[in-house]
C-alpha cells in the first residue's frame, strides 16, 4: 500500500503521480476469495482483503470499514449482511423509526456497543497497528437520518412534519458527533479522518432548497465541531447527482485540506471550481462503466478525468465515482492504474 | 347529477389537489364526485391522472423532487380508493398491465414506487412485486397476469447484473412481453446491452417509455 502519496497531499506536498484512491470493498473480497459479507462482518478479513488488493493494484491510502446504510442498526433496527449473487453491502430489514411517536422514545445509542460500531472500532485498531490512516465511516447527517427511518418517511416529514424531520436530524447529528468523539478519544483527534457518505441528500431525491433547510445546517455544524475538536481532515463522499447542491456544499468546512469525492454526475471541473482551493478532489469514474464498459472505455474515461483534474490546487486522486462494483472485470480496474501511469505523472 | 360546469370544477380540483399534494382536498372532491354522479372513470383520468401527468412534468423539470412526488401520490391514492369502487368497468377497455419490481438483492424501492404511481395514474393495472424480488418471479408473474410490460428497477451496480437473466427468462416465457428498465446505475446503452426493450431515466418518463415500446411492437 502506498500511504505516502495520500499523506503528501494531506501535508500539502507534491506527489510523483496522481494517486489511485479506493472505494472498493466487495471487489476486494472477491479478489482474494472471501465472501462479500466478510468485508462488513469480519474486520480482520476485511482489512486483509483490502490490503492485499491495494498492493496488487497499486492503490493508495489504507483500508476502510463501512457501508452506506449506516445508522439503522445502531439505533435498534435490523440489517442483513450481503448474501447471494446480487447483494453488494448490508441492507435494512427493519428501521428503528417508522412514525413520529417512535422518535419520542429514541435515545442516542452507546457508541461502544451499538450496531456495527464494535466492528468498526476493531477495524480501526487494525489500521492503527498497521500504520494506515485511521478512519471512521458514517453517513452524512441527512443519510444517517434517512437510515434511522425509511428515506421516503423522512421525505414526507420534511414537507408535512418539518419539526419531526428536524428532530430526527438533530439526533442523527448528535450521534455522528458521539462516534467521532469516541474515535478521537481513542486514537487522538489529529489521527482520525472521518469519512462521511451522503447519498440520500442527492438531487436525485431532494431539492437544493430542501438540502439548504434540512441538510446544510446540520452538516456544517457537525463539521465545525469535528474541526474544533482537533480533526484535521474530513472526507465527504458527495454521492450521486449533487450539481444543484454544490454552492451549498461549498459553505461547509472540510479541514485543511479536506477531501471531497464525487460521482460521474458532477464534473471534476465543477468540483475544482467549488472546492479546489480548500480540498483534495477525488473521483469521478462512473462505477457502472467500470463494471459494464470495455477496458478501452474505462481507460479513456480515466485519462479524461486525470487530464481534467490533475492540476487541482490541493491535489487530485483518481477514484470510482461510487463503490467500485464487486463484479467488475479486474482488467478494468487495472485500466485505472494504467491511465495514471500513462497520463498522471507530474 | 353535476352539470358540466360543476363537473369541470371537480375535475380541476382533483387535478390541482394532486399537484398541490392536498390529500384532504382530493378526498373531499372524490366524495363529491361520487355523490354528485360524476363518472368515476372521468374523475380518475381527467382529474387525478391529469394531475399526476402535470406532476411528472414538474419532476422532469426539477420543480418537484421525490418528497413532493410522494405526497402527490398520497393525495392521488387517497382519492383513488374512493373512486375505484364506482368504476363501471364494462364501459371501458381492458387496461394495459405492467409488472413492476426491484431486483433480487436490492431493497431500494422509492423509484419503483414512483413508477407504480405513474402507471396507476395513467390507468394501467399494476402488479407490484415489491423489492428484493427473486429473479424467477418476474417472468412467472408476467405470464400469470398476461402483462404486456415488465418494469425492472435496480439501484445497485451489483443487483443490476441480475437484469439480463431476468429479461431472458421473461422473453423465453413470452416473446411478446416487453421489458422496461430503470434505476440510478443504468443508462440506455446498458439497457440495450441487457436486452431490454426500453429505458426510463426517471419515473416521470416511464409511462411514455412503455407506450413507446408497445407502439414499436
Amino acid at each position: 500500500m502506498a500511504i505516502d502519496r495520500l499523506q503528501a497531499l494531506l501535508d500539502g506536498e507534491k506527489v510523483d503521480q496522481v494517486p489511485l484512491y479506493h472505494f472498493l470493498l466487495g471487489f476486494c473480497a472477491r479478489n482474494v476469495g472471501y465472501e462479500v459479507a466478510d468485508m462488513y462482518a469480519d474486520p480482520k478479513k476485511s482489512y486483509q482483503a483490502q490490503a492485499w488488493t491495494f498492493e496488487q493494484y497499486g492503490i493508495d491510502g489504507g483500508p476502510d470499514y463501512g457501508y452506506a446504510s449506516y445508522g439503522g442498526w445502531e439505533f435498534g433496527g435490523e440489517i442483513k449482511m450481503p448474501e447471494g449473487e446480487w447483494q453488494q453491502a448490508p441492507s435494512h430489514v427493519t428501521f428503528p423509526v417508522n412514525k413520529p411517536e417512535d422518535l419520542e422514545s429514541l435515545t442516542l445509542p452507546d457508541v461502544r456497543t451499538a450496531g456495527s460500531l464494535p466492528l468498526a472500532m476493531e477495524f480501526s485498531k487494525l489500521q492503527q497497528q498497521n500504520g494506515t490512516p485511521i478512519t471512521v465511516i458514517l453517513g452524512g447527517n441527512f443519510s444517517v437520518a434517512g437510515n434511522i427511518c425509511p428515506p421516503s418517511t423522512l421525505c414526507r416529514w420534511m414537507l408535512k412534519k418539518p419539526d419531526t424531520a428536524h428532530r430526527l436530524l438533530r439526533i442523527a447529528s448528535d450521534h455522528i458527533m458521539d462516534v467521532v468523539r469516541f474515535w478521537a478519544d481513542t486514537f487522538g483527534a489529529e489521527n482520525v479522518i472521518p469519512n462521511l457518505w451522503e447519498p440520500i441528500a442527492a438531487n436525485d431525491i431532494i431539492s437544493p432548497k430542501q438540502f439548504e433547510q434540512f441538510a446544510l445546517p446540520y452538516i456544517k455544524e457537525t463539521n465545525e465541531q469535528m474541526l474544533a475538536m482537533g480533526i484535521k481532515h474530513i472526507l465527504y463522499h458527495i454521492c450521486g447527482e449533487q450539481n444543484a447542491n454544490m454552492p451549498l456544499w461549498a459553505q461547509i468546512p472540510m479541514g485543511d485540506p479536506g477531501l471531497v469525492t464525487f460521482g460521474h454526475q458532477v464534473t471534476l471541473t465543477k468540483a475544482i471550481e467549488h472546492f479546489g482551493d480548500s480540498c483534495i478532489i477525488l473521483g469521478n469514474v462512473d462505477s457502472s462503466l467500470i463494471q459494464t464498459g470495455t477496458p478501452q472505455q474505462v481507460y479513456e474515461t480515466c485519462r479524461d478525468a486525470i487530464l481534467e483534474a490533475k492540476d487541482a490546487p490541493r491535489g487530485f486522486m483518481l477514484m470510482s465515482g461510487c463503490e467500485l462494483p464487486p463484479m467488475s472485470a479486474p482488467y478494468n480496474v487495472f485500466m485505472m492504474k494504467k491511465a495514471i501511469e500513462d497520463f498522471g505523472r507530474y | 347529477m353535476a352539470d358540466e360546469s360543476r363537473k369541470a370544477e371537480i375535475l380541476a380540483g382533483l387535478h390541482d389537489g394532486v399537484v398541490e399534494f392536498d390529500e384532504d382536498r382530493t378526498v373531499e372532491l372524490a366524495n363529491q364526485a361520487v355523490e354528485e354522479g360524476v363518472d368515476a372513470y372521468e374523475a380518475i383520468m381527467d382529474g387525478l391522472a391529469k394531475g399526476m401527468e402535470t406532476v411528472g412534468g414538474m419532476y422532469a423539470r426539477q420543480e418537484y423532487f421525490v418528497p413532493e412526488l410522494l405526497l402527490c401520490a398520497d393525495a392521488l391514492y387517497a382519492a383513488l380508493e374512493i373512486l375505484r369502487p364506482h368504476l363501471k368497468i364494462e364501459s371501458h377497455a381492458e387496461p394495459r398491465k405492467i409488472v413492476v419490481g426491484v431486483v433480487e438483492g436490492d431493497i431500494h424501492d422509492i423509484g419503483k414506487n414512483l413508477v407504480k404511481v405513474m402507471f396507476d395514474a395513467a390507468g394501467w393495472q399494476v402488479i407490484d412485486l415489491g423489492a428484493d424480488v427473486k429473479i424467477e418471479r418476474f417472468a412467472a408473474e408476467q405470464q400469470k397476469a398476461g402483462a404486456q410490460v415488465v418494469g425492472i428497477s435496480a439501484l445497485m451496480t451489483t443487483s443490476m447484473l441480475a437484469m439480463p437473466k431476468i429479461i431472458k427468462m421473461i422473453k423465453e416465457g413470452d416473446p411478446n412481453a416487453r421489458v422496461l428498465v430503470g434505476g440510478a446505475p443504468l443508462n440506455p446503452d446498458i439497457a440495450t446491452q441487457y436486452g431490454a426493450d426500453g429505458y426510463a431515466p426517471n419515473a416521470g418518463e416511464a409511462v411514455a417509455a412503455a407506450e413507446a415500446i408497445l407502439a414499436q411492437a
